[in-house]
């Protein structure tokens, strides 16, 4: 089973990536599990939102403490200390961010992955919606989806758009830049 | 079809597929995307009935009540402060006899104000004469939606559906939708009485003498008594037609046990989880699910446990004064047992807070070493 955390801030899109992301391991055959933290949302505050996947049906009705893959879609959420406490010791960490690693010390004994989401997202035309430049990074970052499900998720889930969005995941694939962890 | 849907989704296609031609209905959160699917699926015109966006919950359902008078096929959801608002026309409800089915999206009851999952809401409605059943996830929802129609109409008794909020309502996960004419061939067309005659109204409502008013209490019992080969009668019918099955009460791993974990609703998938685990561990754990609340299915657990030395009850409710609410419940029906268990109830996951798996855990080894029963409950709260 991996657990999946994406943080983000209300209105970034963090609900429907989570819910994409879901349905690409749908589409995958595989159980996926997904949910949000619930009853505060409004603009700009922090969000949450959650994904279990595994092969067999997901008895656990409780929360991700400990997550194997964690998402920032907004960098200024990351809590170094925290992740450091959190993480699972092989866990990844994608951070929607064009800084360089040197910017995540404490972190670089995790995989580590980096994409500019929002140039990737503007240059597709989304304007500020970066929820699918974020999975097309996770795609590359995780290997554990391919293009074509990430692709169909995309056509069959987003409302409007959808060719600047594909667009966008593809091209966050090519320019992700992932660094395997330091011991 | 295998689809990706969240268990509010689940139950307004239960809903659809169950052909009901009246919803009823004003939202609250939880509940609310059940209203807004519905809503959704009318405006495609593939609702088979109507909605009527009510002004309460209190007009919600007395609306389902007169149209199930007419003899329509009637549907409401709600949950915490709406059913709160709802409790004198659930009276009325079963007092009329009518066959509506309700989902109550489990949330708790302000104040002060909050969202999540907590069953005090329906359980405080336990005695208004309604059937109720309580599910631990979102596709047993769908299927319990469906069988609940069948029940109360053969009843001529209301069903509550309880699922937990969020964690059931708000979950996305693979749920199988049955196809029309399968749940067609579970369900027959909607026939019953039709006691209001829409040209020529009249208040059905009589007053009567205490003699009278008794005899209509005892035949409502009676009648409630007699839906327990409706309710398991409907889950084999189910099972056959459609290929899922839910027990009034489950037991998983209880023959041998030294100790019986007793769950309700979201929490005991979790439990599922726990008692895998202890059972690998060498801790002989076993688990009872219970689903039905009333009628309280009393024989069946007296079957199960009559030779269960130790039971932990979790509870995600509170009744102040006195303890979790199913405790209450399986304490009165074990009572004639010859060698009574040592009961321990826990009060976990109020307000939808935290219940992994270590701590069920830390609850049924803890419940293993006692030696006498309590009647005060434990509270399990992880930052304390």
């Amino acid at each position: 089973m991996i657990e999946i955390k994406f943080c983000g801030r209300g209105g970034q899109g963090a609900v429907i990536a989570s819910q994409i992301l879901a349905k690409v391991f749908f589409l995958m055959g595989k159980y996926p599990q997904c949910f949000s933290v619930f009853g505060g949302e409004r603009r700009g505050a922090p969000v949450a939102s959650f994904l279990r996947v595994d092969n067999k049906k997901i008895y656990l009705k409780c929360e991700i403490r400990r997550p194997d893959h964690l998402i920032y879609m907004a960098p200024d959420l990351v809590d170094e200390q925290e992740i450091e406490s959190i993480l699972k010791p092989d866990g990844l960490i994608l951070i929607n961010n064009a800084l360089t690693s040197g910017e995540y010390v404490r972190l670089r004994k995790f995989r580590l992955a980096l994409i500019d989401a929002l140039s990737v997202s503007e240059e597709a035309g989304l304007g500020s919606t970066i929820n699918t430049a974020i999975l097309g990074a996770y795609a590359k970052a995780s290997g554990e989806i391919s293009l074509d499900y990430l692709e169909q998720a995309i056509r069959e889930t987003v409302p409007a758009k959808i060719e600047a969005n594909v667009t966008a995941a593809l091209h966050a694939f090519d320019v992700t830049h992932v660094m395997e962890g330091v011991n | 079809m295998k689809t990706l849907l969240q268990g509010n989704y689940a139950v307004a296609e239960a809903v659809r597929l169950a052909r009901v031609q009246l919803v009823a209905a004003y939202p609250i959160t939880p509940q609310t995307p059940i209203y807004e699917k519905l809503s959704d699926m009318e405006n495609e015109g593939i609702l088979p009935g109507v909605m009527m966006r009510t002004e309460s919950e209190h007009s919600a359902m007395a609306a389902c009540i007169a149209a199930s008078l007419t003899g329509v096929r009637t549907f409401t959801a709600t949950a915490s402060q709406g059913l709160a608002l709802m409790h004198e026309m659930l009276h009325f409800a079963s007092g009329n006899r009518v066959p509506i089915v309700m989902c109550n999206v489990n949330r708790v009851v302000a104040v002060p104000w909050a969202f999540g999952s907590d069953q005090s809401d329906s359980l405080s409605q336990r005695d208004t004469g309604w059937l109720q059943f309580y599910c631990e996830d979102a596709q047993e929802a769908l299927d319990t939606v469906i069988q609940a129609y069948r029940i109360a109409e053969q009843a001529l008794l209301p069903v509550m559906v309880a699922i937990d909020g969020f964690f059931t309502s708000h979950f996305i996960e693979p749920i199988e939708i049955p196809d029309q004419a399968s749940v067609d061939a579970f369900l027959p067309a909607f026939s019953i009485p039709t006691r209001f005659n829409e040209a020529d109204p009249a208040y059905i409502a009589n007053v009567v003498n205490p003699e009278q008013y008794m005899g209509y209490r005892q035949k409502s019992f009676e009648d409630m008594e007699n839906t327990r080969p409706l309710i398991k009668e409907a889950n084999e019918e189910y099972q056959r037609i459609i290929g899922r099955g839910y027990e009034a009460v489950e037991s998983v791993n209880t023959d041998d046990a030294d100790i019986v974990l007793v769950t309700s609703g979201a929490m005991t998938s979790t439990a599922r989880v726990t008692i895998q685990s202890l059972r690998e561990k060498g801790v002989k754990a076993g688990l009872l699910k219970m689903k039905l609340l009333r009628p309280f299915p009393t024989r069946e657990v007296q079957e199960i446990l009559k030779n269960t030395r130790k039971i932990a009850v979790l509870d995600r409710n509170i009744s102040l004064g006195k303890g979790g609410i199913w405790c209450q419940e399986l304490k009165a029906a074990l009572y004639p047992l010859e060698n009574r268990p040592i009961i321990t109830g826990y009060i976990a996951g109020i307000c939808g807070a935290d219940v992994s798996p270590d701590m069920i855990e830390d609850m049924v080894v803890k419940a293993l070493e006692r030696e006498r029963s309590d009647d005060l409950p434990i509270w399990v709260r992880r930052d304390q």
